[in-house]
Parts: structure tokens; C-alpha cells; sequence
């Protein structure tokens, strides 16, 4: 089936089978592979991308259900050249260990700021819920979002 | 020692792959693709214990999708491996002793046909009876696992000490107690992957994957392929969390995709999804652990006797390791004047166990913490009183007969630090009266019809419990004498003044590449910024051994701290010929220029001097090494020197329990370490902030439980890793104890993070609701009931 | 494995009704796809067949919410995230709310649906008390016709519905509930966030000067699927609501419990929790209606 969509500001038409992810769709079709697969049900967030100003799993949309949407993923984040405020302040508060989890728990983070600039601490940690990090406790994740919230 | 003033050891530094990381441009195993590559789907039985009479591949063997099956066969090197004893087929030919356990590769294009195909291999076995309980393992009359040993006994450590039966009699009190920890699992978010290629040139296989220890893959992967070790090349791919678990299992799966490459010579890719990493992966060591601790009146502790039974699983992978560490900690940071330990690891069917940070200690920190504290309450002095009584102090002799010296002990330190800053004594004793009065009402869940009676209801305004509890630790840094400890770290200064680094540890998402960057940029007095960490890769840097045992830090740092001080002295013997100067000590190098601060001041640019440097045709590269101590272990009497050195940790939960429901909420951590010199504070930060949620994890939630030696809990669905919203808040603090060892004596703090949590939980909700649990995870319902609820019982530890 | 050979984007019910005609059972409909994809990954019995999926994401009907003097139309495809933002259901449906706010993570309540979350009733679907205590009905379309039921008699046993192969849920009604009831929805799970349902329990309660006018009670999760329990509540109506009287309702709801669910593995827990857990919802409600 041919789909069109908005992948990170750009028109997209593309033919697809059915039977393929979102998640397959970036990172085998469009070799964005920022976007990773952890747990394929859900579970892990290490796939979230933004889908219609939404936080979607990737790995529980099917790529023939994107039809129209708008869809941002890690690579689309930086804009001619410079990080997005959330990237540097994940460097600066070593929000980052293995980074595995990073680009679906900005994205999460992403979405959050999108809809609500000025998250409380509850708000921020029940927005990254869905992200599973085993490295970092979360605590220097929550302090950069923090920080972002300010900033912008 | 620690007389040194620093311009950026011990602060904030951004990460080296930091960028990267957060730009979605690193690349992890799974994102490499490579012309051609085929992929390799496993075949495994459905049973957990048997013998394979045959394989018949006929169904599928003609299937257009099926390149070629990969079995033993192809295999001309070893085809069974293992750290210490070879017992792990590659591919299994002889039998199945584990549910994970492969017995061929199905490769072709299409991994989704692969997988159907899999499924319709027959496999001929004659089932033999399933091993779950170490006990019945070690029973004189039970099968053996493995045939060609003579017991289901992997190893056993004894320890002896003094007179322990004296021990006893001279004691005004015993308690003896028996505990149990869980089998859990590594969860690194990244499942495993691991692409071979085969080589151009003499290189006959480069193999990229999620590896933690790519020397030891080399060394596996040339054993199974029977070629030298020059022959393959091993690169680490970004690596998505590994905590100890991306070993053994990276080891095999690599080499069965660089069999199956060269076979094809195409490139050859084995991707997991998160059930086949679970199902396969080996994982924590379950222990049963029995404690007799005789003590007086004062609360001074005279006997130990410590028998500790751990469940390796099918196959002995890093057990010997493992349980050796327990050996030596098992008695806690206290003097024992007699000790008599037993540490056994057994097979089993169960899922095989291996390293896991913590590595044999969080075991029995769990027990001799819930017991120090029942010894407090015996004798009616607080947990830290009891602590203060019998921890170890300056020159104090371990159970091994270790004396402590040649670096600071601070204990005391940290024990203090962590009462102090969490008001642990005032807030424990709070808790402890209003939990006997919840104690003493009558509640009771435990009547045949289970419908409660009118006096068990608890009004909503007693749901909630305060409890605060602490552990304590201690912790030999590095291998001991597990083996031979030794590192590796290249410098290279570039013409124009920025450098190379490359360790031959590896960067495991933990921040060493950063903690070496700013142990280079420290000594050259550059900024950290103008280093860039290269690729690692087994045949550009010399094998450091495996990055494991916290020993980074320590070793790492120390082989970097010499590289770069060899090629300072390079540069400081130019500026003393040209400045005409008598000592290089008055020379610093700082902020990326080099001062003389003598009767006439000079300076020079750092860049300025490295271009002096190479138009003379100086060697700005070198190779950094950086070996431990000799140390020794007498195997019969567990005696010796265990580790050259040791780190020291405090750690306080204070948690809130419902009572009503068995949740327990993590208000607080205060976790006090130290690591030494803290050379990477962000990087220190989040090692506490990881380790200790880790450890919050191992002690109320997380378990992977087997019935007939099969995982009931294969994806995170189930297998239940803390969220964000599961602690409320972790506070760190370092106490930096002065040590001659590594770089400034920066020493260890991956593991002392983790080890400690899960006994401070469980001692602060016994202060919470007066009750001791005896089993980990306090779960829901291990809380109410004493016990875990499974579709199927399994025996547990003490009820009461 | 994903078996599916074709996804359809129907824009109106009709276009469903007519697609779902054409079918030998391997047609299914997805909305938010958080039960059917993992369902797909875990090669879940109840998915291996399907070839075409019919996606209604695309169909406005099935998306709104609409108020009469009686009653509250929620379409099937509404999301949960939708749901808590919508201030008509917070206003007159906090139960259903405060559910959702407990289901999955942000990004599954971004897909998931109120129809998916108790299409395939799975006892652990965490809406279902809610809309069982808000007395919620469905509406059920087929080519052929357009019926209305109540959401108990749908729910069958688990796993099973009342739903017919060319059928599709196409509106929750929930009849507009009297500003006298007040209540509360509780969840337990093993951990604070994205956690299944260990128990759900969801109550409303009408206090008249101390005397229980009317009382509805749901649970999920700790039976087999989301029960309402009629019987408990016409046997405590009219009574005066005090501290013993909750420990009675809390133990013949108890009771009940164990006769619809029988003994099993979790009962040793889950049972005498369960009971608790009702005691202080009805406690906490008490204590507002005061």
C-alpha cells in the first residue's frame, strides 16, 4: 500500500506492505536509527516518537496507519545544526548513561513540553513513565527537562 | 595522595558521547547494516532437561528462504566454552540442560520466515528428570547435568576463622536465620545484537555487536573458529546497558554468527527480541542463605557460622567468581573473631547465572544487614550503634585475615555521614514505637475463608507506615584473586595539540570514555573537550581484561594517568632544556598552557609546545600500563588477601509501607560512598542515581520465577524494572578516603551503589511495621503474607 | 509475525459495516492497536488469523462526545488521553477519569481506546468498573442493524463478548448520573506507573442524612471479568451508613467475590485486600459526602 506523511517537516510518499511497524518504517526504510526497539509491545518506550503532537510507541503503530500524520523523530529535533534546548540539557545534567533510552525519552519529553512549557515535577515524571532507563534512576533526566521548562 | 589541586577532575564534564547519544547518531549494534547480511534465527526445544537423540531437518531443509542451517558441525574449534570451565555448547549436540538453550541456526534473508521455519525442526530427545532446587541437585543419587562431572557442584569455598563452636559458647545470645534472594534479570534496555563480517586481508572475521568485553569475545570466538587471535577483530558497537549481562551470551552469539559468516562468507546478524534475550541471558544468582551468629550482651559480635547455597543455573559461566566474592564478604564489614563459611554454587536447569553487577554481594549484604539489625533489637541498641560496635576500623582484620591498611578505612566516615544526614537514629526510633502498636493489633489475613472479620479492617488513616533503614558495606575493589589485573590506555598527541584516547576497557555506557578524557585532560592540562576516545577495537589497544568488578575507575584511570604523565615528562624535558631549567615539579601544565612559576616566569601554549615538540621529533604517542598488586587466596582455609584495596558504603532508605495492601513507596535514599577520588561528578552522580534504583528494583519488584526451569517473566510486561515515578528522591554524597591506587585514588563505585539498597529497604520497612521479611522481592504480597504467590508454589526461606 | 496482508481506512460506520460483511473471521477492527500489536508479537491465539485490519481512526463519529439532558455519547475511538482532557467526562464522569489515568504510560493512553480497552474483555481493562457503576450501555452496529445493550450483559466471560463477527461498538452511553452520587476508583498495581491491575474497584454512593440511598459497586481484575455487584448493593439500601456497616459491605462484598471468582493462586492475597480496599473507598467517600 503507498502511504504520505510529514516525516520531520518533510512530504513522504512511500510504497509499504502492510504488515510493517512504524518503527520499522524509520529505521528500515528511512534510516532514521535514532529510533530503537526494545521491548516490541509497549512496554520500554526506547521507540516513542511523536505522532500528530502525540507520544506514540512506534513499535504499536503500523506504518499503514500513519497515513497523513505528522511524525518527529530524534533527527528532527536539531534545527540547522544547533541541539534543541532538551538535548543540551540532557549533556549538561548527564542525563545520558548507555543512551539507549535517550532519543524515546526526549521525545517523550518533546511531547510533554509541547503540550504543557511548564511541567511540575510530578507532571515531568508521569510524562517519561512509559521510558524505561535501567542506568540513570531518572533523576538527572527529570532535572534536564527541568531545566529546558525554564529555559524556554 | 590526595594533596593535588584540580582544575577538572571532579567536575561536571560533558560526556564524550554525549552528542551522539542524544542526536539519535550513535550507533548501537542493531543500527549497523552491512551489503549482503543474512540473519540468524535460533532453534530451541520446548524442554528443559534432555537428551538429544537426533535433529531432522528435512521439513525445512530444501525451504527457499533457508540459506544454509548452522549446527555443530560446523563448528572446527571448541564447541563447548565457558570462563572457567568449558561446559557451554555453542550449539548443543549432546543435550538440552536449560529452557535458552539452542541447538541450530536457521540463516537466510527473511528473519520473519526464519522463525516460522524454526518452529518445524524436529527434535528427537529422551526427556530426563528436571533439576529446579539446588538442594535436590547436590542430593548423592541425583542426575548429573553434566555428565562429565562427577557432581552438579560447581564449586565450594569454605572460609575458617578462629573456633566458632567457642564462638558460640562464650556468646550471651544466637540468632540463626535463613534468607533467600531471587533470580533476576540484567534488563539492559538494548536486547542483545552482534552482525560478523568476514575479513579482508589476514583479518578473517570482524565481528561489531553489543558486547561488554570484546577481548573475551575474541578469545572465544578464535577458540570456536581454532585460529589466532590476531585473526579477529572485535568492535564494540554502542552499547545499550550491559550491568554484567552482555558476557557470556554476546561471547556465543558472536561466534555463532562468525561461524555461519564464514561458512557464507557473507556478513551474518543475530538480533534478539526482548523474550529470546530473557529466555537465553544468564542472570543473577538466586542464594539461599543461612546465618548462626553468636554475640554479647554489649552487642559485640564472637561467632559467625555462614552457609550460603547459590543456584548457577545450567551451566558454571563467571559462578566461580561470583560465590567468591560472597566467601570473602560474607561476614559484612565487621570483625568476626570466628567465622566458618560455606559458599556452594550448584546446577541446576534452571536459566544459567553469571555476572550481574554487585557480582555475589547483594546476596548476603541482604542477610548479614537484616541480621545485624535483629541483633540490635536483641540487645536494645539502634542499628547504628550496633554498627559503630563492630564495623571495621583502621587496620582492622577481615574473616580472610586481611588487615586493612594502605588506604583509608572510612567506614566510620560513611556510617556517620549517612545517619547524620538522613536523622536515621531520631526517625528509626519514631518509627519503631508506632510500628509495635500496629504490630500488636489484631490482624490477620490468614483464616480459611479469607473474608476478613471486623477487627482486621485498618482505618485509612493507619494505612501508611514510616520506616527508615540503612546497610552497610564493604567492598575489595577490582578482580583480587580472581585474576590478573592489569590495563591499558593509548595516548596520542596530535600536531596541532588535540589527542587520541583509546582504553582497552570498554566504554559501557557507565562514562568511562569520559572518566579517561578527564584523567588525560587533568595531567596535560588541556580541556577535555579537545580529546577524542576512538573506536574501540581489540586489535588497535592491548587487552586490558574485561570491564567488570568496578575496576574501571581504578585500573582504567590508572594506565591513563601513566600514559599521559610519560608524555608530559616528554614535554617537560623540552622546556627544561630550552628554559635552561634544573626541575620539571616546578613546571604546570593547566588550562592549556604550561607556566614556570620560578624567579623569571615563562609560559608557553600547550599547542605552542606540541609543535616545539614534534619539529624536534619527539614521540608524543605511548601506550599507558597500569597492573595491581599481587594478592593471594589460600583455597582451603579462605585465607589471603583478598583485593589490594576496598571502597566503603552507607546507604538509608526511608520508605512509607501500606499496610493494608502490601505497597511499599521509596520516599528517600541517602546513599553515602566512597569511591576515592571522585574524578567524573556527573558521571559519580548518576552511578549512585542508577545503582541505587537498580537496587530498589532487586529488593520490591523485580523476579524472574521458572517452573520446570522456564521463565514465567520473559518481558517487561512482567518483569518489573522501576519507573520514574517509583522513588521519590536519591541523595548523593562522597566521602573521599585517601588511597595510593589508580589515578589519585580514584577507586570503585558501579556496584558498592547497588549492593546496599535492597537491605536498606527491607530493614526500613521492618521498622516500618515491626515485622523481619526474610525473602526478596517484598513484594505486595510477600509483605502481607510472608510468602511469594505463584500459579505454582515454590519453596521459600524462613516464615517467621 | 504480523499476518496481516491489508489495512483499510474506512471514512464513515456504513463503510465498516459493509467492509466487515465481507469476511470469513479474518477481518478485525484497530483503533489504537495496543492490544492486537503486541498480541501480534506474542503470536497471541487470538490474533494469528487476521489479514485485514480496518483501521477507524479516521471516522469522526466514532471520535466525539456528545451531551444530552440524558445522557453522555462517547465514541468507541476516543483515547484515554482524550478522555482526561475532555471536560464534559471530567465533569460528570470523574470515576472514568481517574481510570484512565492509570492506564499504561502517556504513549499508550495516546492510542489506546475506551471500545478497545473492554472489546476483547480482558479482566484487567481498567475502565470497565467505572462504566459498570455509571450503568454505561454500547451501541452495536451491523449492516443489518443498530442495538443498544448494557455493558454488563456485552462482557461474557473473558475474553468473549457479546460482539458478533460483522458488528462494530460504535458509541459508550452513559446515562447522565445524578449529582448525588460521589465516589472513587481505586487501582492496585505492583509498581507506581504502567502497571496491570492487580485490583480495581470502582463505587458510588448517595448519602441521605446518614442513610445509603443508593450504592453501585464494580470491580476488576480480582474477577474473572468486571463485575458488577447488584445483589451487594439492593442489600445495604436504605441502611445507615457508619463504620460497622462499611466493614459489612466490605465483607459481603468479599464474599460475593469469592463465589463469583472461586479459590485460586492470587485469592490468598487478593481477596482479603480487595476487601480493604472497599472499606477505605467507602470510608474516603464518607467522610467528602459529610
Amino acid at each position: 500500500m503507498k502511504i504520505s506523511f510529514v516525516l520531520n517537516s518533510q512530504n513522504m510518499s512511500i510504497e509499504i506492505e502492510p504488515n510493517i511497524r512504524l518503527l520499522d518504517l524509520l529505521r528500515d526504510k528511512f534510516n532514521l536509527t535514532g529510533t530503537k526497539e526494545g521491548c516490541s509491545i509497549g512496554e520500554c518506550g526506547a521507540c516513542t516518537v511523536i505522532m500528530n503532537g502525540k507520544a506514540v510507541n512506534s513499535c504499536l503503530v503500523l506504518a499503514g496507519q500513519c497515513y497523513g500524520a505528522e511524525i518527529i523523530t530524534i533527527e528532527g529535533i536539531e534545527k540547522d545544526g544547533k541541539l534543541h534546548p532538551l538535548q543540551e540539557n540532557f549533556l549538561k545534567s548527564g542525563a545520558v548513561q548507555c543512551g539507549f533510552c535517550s532519543p524515546g525519552m526526549i521525545m517523550s519529553a518533546y511531547a510533554l513540553l509541547l503540550k504543557n512549557p511548564n511541567p511540575t515535577e510530578e507532571e515531568i515524571k508521569d510524562a517519561i513513565a512509559g521510558n524505561l532507563c535501567r542506568c540513570t534512576g531518572y533523576k538527572q533526566i527529570i532535572d534536564a527537562v527541568e531545566k529546558t521548562a525554564k529555559e524556554i | 595522595m590526595n594533596k593535588e589541586k584540580f582544575n577538572i577532575v571532579g567536575k561536571p564534564v560533558v560526556r564524550q558521547d554525549g552528542y551522539s547519544k542524544v542526536t539519535g547518531k550513535a550507533k548501537y549494534a542493531d543500527d549497523y547494516q552491512f551489503d549482503g547480511e543474512l540473519y540468524g534465527i535460533m532453534v530451541r526445544t520446548n524442554v528443559s532437561h534432555a537428551i538429544i537423540k537426533g535433529i531432522d531437518f528435512s521439513s525445512i531443509e530444501n525451504h527457499p528462504s533457508i540459506t544454509a542451517i548452522i549446527t555443530h558441525l560446523d563448528i572446527g574449534g571448541s564447541k563447548k566454552v565457558g570462563p572457567i570451565k568449558q561446559d557451554q555448547p555453542i550449539f548443543c549436540f549432546e543435550k538440552i540442560v536449560t529452557p535458552g538453550d539452542v541447538v541450530a541456526m536457521l540463516v537466510g534473508e527473511n528473519e520473519v520466515v526464519l522463525k516460522e521455519l524454526a518452529k518445524k525442526v524436529k527434535i528427537d530427545l529422551e526427556e530426563l528428570p528436571v533439576l529446579e532446587d539446588t538442594s535436590t541437585a547436590l542430593a548423592s543419587d541425583s542426575i548429573l547435568i553434566h555428565p562429565q562431572y562427577n557432581s552438579n557442584l560447581i564449586t565450594h569455598y569454605p572460609l575458617r576463622r578462629g573456633n566458632v563452636e567457642k564462638g558460640f559458647k562464650q556468646s550471651d545470645e544466637i540468632i540463626e536465620q535463613t534468607y533467600t534472594t531471587q533470580l533476576i534479570e540484567h534488563a539492559y534496555i538494548e536486547p542483545e545484537c552482534v552482525t560478523a563480517i568476514p575479513g579482508e586481508g589476514n583479518i578473517r572475521i570482524k565481528i561489531i555487536g553489543s558486547i561488554q568485553n570484546p577481548f573475551t569475545t575474541r578469545r572465544v570466538v578464535a577458540s570456536v573458529l581454532s585460529c589466532g587471535l590476531n585473526e579477529v577483530e572485535v568492535i564494540q558497537a554502542e552499547l545499550g546497558g550491559s550491568f554484567g549481562g552482555k558476557d557470556d551470551t554476546m561471547n556465543i552469539l558472536s561466534a555463532r554468527a562468525a561461524v555461519a559468516a564464514l561458512k557464507l562468507n557473507r556478513p551474518v546478524k543475530i538480533k534478539y527480541d526482548r523474550e529470546e534475550s530473557i529466555i537465553e541471558s544468564y542472570k543473577r544468582h538466586p542464594y539461599i542463605l543461612n546465618y548462626k551468629i553468636g554475640f554479647n550482651k554489649d552487642g559485640k559480635i564472637k561467632a559467625m557460622k555462614i552457609d550460603l547455597l547459590a543456584d548457577g543455573g545450567a551451566y558454571s559461566s563467571m559462578s566461580p567468581f561470583v560465590t567468591w566474592r560472597s566467601v570473602v564478604q560474607a561476614t559484612g564489614p565487621y570483625q568476626v573473631p570466628n567465622v566458618y563459611t560455606d559458599v556452594r554454587v550448584v546446577y541446576t536447569n534452571n536459566p544459567y547465572t553469571g555476572a550481574m553487577r554487585g557480582f555475589g554481594s547483594p546476596q548476603p549484604i541482604f542477610a548479614i544487614e537484616s541480621m545485624m539489625d535483629e541483633i540490635a533489637l536483641k540487645v536494645g541498641k539502634t542499628p547504628f550503634e550496633i554498627r559503630k560496635i563492630n564495623g571495621f576500623k583502621q587496620g582492622s582484620v577481615t574473616a580472610s585475615g586481611q588487615k586493612l591498611s594502605g588506604h583509608e578505612v572510612t567506614l566510620h566516615k560513611v556510617l556517620k555521614k549517612a545517619t547524620d544526614v538522613s536523622s536515621f537514629n531520631k526517625k528509626w526510633n519514631e518509627n519503631k514505637n508506632s510500628a509495635q502498636r500496629v504490630d500488636d493489633s489484631p490482624k490477620s489475613f490468614m483464616n480459611e475463608s479469607l473474608v476478613l472479620k471486623k477487627n482486621d479492617f485498618i482505618p485509612p488513616d493507619n494505612l501508611w507506615k514510616k520506616g527508615i533503614g540503612l546497610a552497610l558495606s564493604y567492598r575489595g575493589c577490582s578482580l583480587g584473586a580472581e585474576g590478573i589485573d592489569a590495563a591499558a590506555t593509548y595516548v596520542s598527541i596530535q600536531p596541532d595539540g588535540t589527542v587520541y584516547l583509546l582504553s582497552g576497557l570498554a566504554e559501557n555506557g557507565q562514562g568511562l570514555k569520559t572518566t579517561f578524557s578527564i584523567v588525560a585532560a587533568e595531567v596535560l592540562g588541556i580541556s577535555p573537550e579537545k580529546i577524542i576516545y576512538l573506536e574501540p577495537n581489540t586489535s588497535r589497544v592491548p587487552d586490558s581484561g574485561p570491564t567488570v568488578a568496578s575496576r574501571a575507575t581504578l585500573m582504567g584511570g590508572g594506565a591513563t594517568k601513566n600514559a599521559c604523565e610519560e608524555l608530559k615528562n616528554r614535554l617537560s624535558k623540552i622546556l627544561l632544556k630550552e628554559w635552561k631549567l634544573k626541575s620539571a615539579s616546578d613546571l604546570i601544565f593547566a588550562n592549556g598552557i604550561v607556566v614556570y612559576k620560578g624567579k623569571r616566569p615563562k609560559k608557553i601554549s600547550f599547542d605552542e609546545l606540541i609543535k616545539t615538540a614534534y619539529s624536534k621529533g619527539v614521540n608524543l604517542s605511548t601506550i599507558g600500563w597500569y597492573s595491581g598488586p599481587k594478592v593471594h587466596w589460600e583455597e582451603e582455609t579462605g585465607h589471603g588477601s583478598a583485593y589490594f584495596t576496598y571502597v566503603y558504603g552507607c546507604q538509608v532508605a526511608e520508605v512509607s509501607v501500606n499496610v493494608g495492601t502490601g505497597e511499599v513507596y521509596i520516599n528517600n535514599i541517602w546513599a553515602v560512598h566512597d569511591a576515592g577520588k571522585v574524578i567524573n561528578l556527573l558521571g559519580a552522580e548518576g552511578q549512585i542515581y542508577g545503582g541505587t534504583t537498580q537496587g530498589a528494583g532487586y529488593g520490591l519488584w523485580e523476579k524472574i520465577s521458572t517452573h520446570n526451569g522456564k521463565i514465567r517473566e520473559n518481558n517487561f510486561d512482567q518483569f518489573l524494572i522501576p519507573t520514574s515515578k517509583d522513588i521519590d528522591a536519591i541523595h548523593p554524597f562522597f566521602v573521599e578516603g585517601k588511597d595510593k591506587f589508580g589515578a589519585w585514588g580514584g577507586k570503585s563505585l558501579g556496584e558498592p551503589t547497588l549492593e546496599l539498597t535492597a537491605a536498606a529497604i527491607a530493614n526500613a520497612i521492618t521498622n516500618a511495621t515491626g515485622k523481619r521479611f526474610f525473602n526478596l522481592p517484598i513484594n505486595i504480597e510477600e509483605l502481607l503474607l510472608r510468602k511469594k504467590l505463584y500459579p505454582e508454589s515454590l519453596k521459600r526461606g524462613s516464615t517467621s | 509475525m504480523i499476518p496481516v496482508k491489508e489495512i483499510l481506512l474506512p471514512e464513515t460506520v456504513d463503510e465498516v459495516c459493509r467492509l466487515l460483511q465481507d469476511t470469513n473471521g479474518l477481518s478485525k477492527i484497530i483503533a489504537g492497536g495496543t492490544d492486537i500489536i503486541p498480541g501480534f508479537h506474542i503470536e497471541s491465539p487470538r490474533f494469528v488469523n487476521i489479514e485485514r485490519l480496518i483501521d477507524i481512526n479516521n471516522i469522526d463519529e466514532l471520535k466525539s462526545v456528545s451531551v444530552t439532558e440524558d445522557y453522555i455519547s462517547i465514541g468507541s475511538a476516543i483515547s484515554f488521553s482524550e478522555i482526561i482532557s475532555n471536560p464534559v467526562i471530567n465533569e460528570k464522569l470523574p470515576l472514568l477519569v481517574k481510570a484512565s489515568r492509570t492506564i499504561g504510560s502517556t504513549q499508550i493512553r495516546n492510542r489506546a481506546t475506551l471500545g478497545g480497552n473492554f472489546i476483547n474483555n480482558a479482566p484487567c481493562a481498567d475502565s470497565v468498573a467505572p462504566l459498570l457503576v455509571y450503568d454505561a450501555e454500547i451501541k452495536i452496529k451491523s449492516i443489518a442493524a443498530e442495538k443498544i445493550m448494557k455493558l454488563q450483559d456485552f462482557l461474557v466471560k473473558p475474553y468473549r463478548t457479546r460482539l458478533m463477527s460483522d458488528e462494530i461498538v460504535t458509541q459508550i452511553i452513559v446515562p447522565n448520573p445524578p449529582a448525588k452520587l460521589i465516589g472513587d476508583f481505586y487501582k492496585l498495581g505492583r509498581r507506581r506507573a504502567v502497571s496491570i491491575s492487580r485490583i480495581s474497584l470502582a463505587i458510588l454512593l448517595d448519602v441521605n442524612n446518614g442513610f445509603i440511598n443508593e450504592m453501585r459497586i464494580a470491580s476488576g481484575a480480582v474477577t474473572p471479568i468486571g463485575t458488577r455487584f447488584y445483589d451487594v448493593e439492593e442489600f445495604f439500601k436504605g441502611r445507615i451508613l457508619d463504620d460497622e456497616l462499611i466493614k459489612d459491605i466490605a465483607i459481603k462484598l468479599g464474599e460475593r467475590i469469592m463465589e463469583v471468582s472461586g479459590v485460586r493462586w492470587s485469592s490468598e492475597y487478593k481477596i482479603p485486600v480487595v476487601q480493604q480496599v472497599c472499606y477505605q473507598l467507602i470510608k474516603g467517600i464518607e467522610r467528602r459526602s459529610l
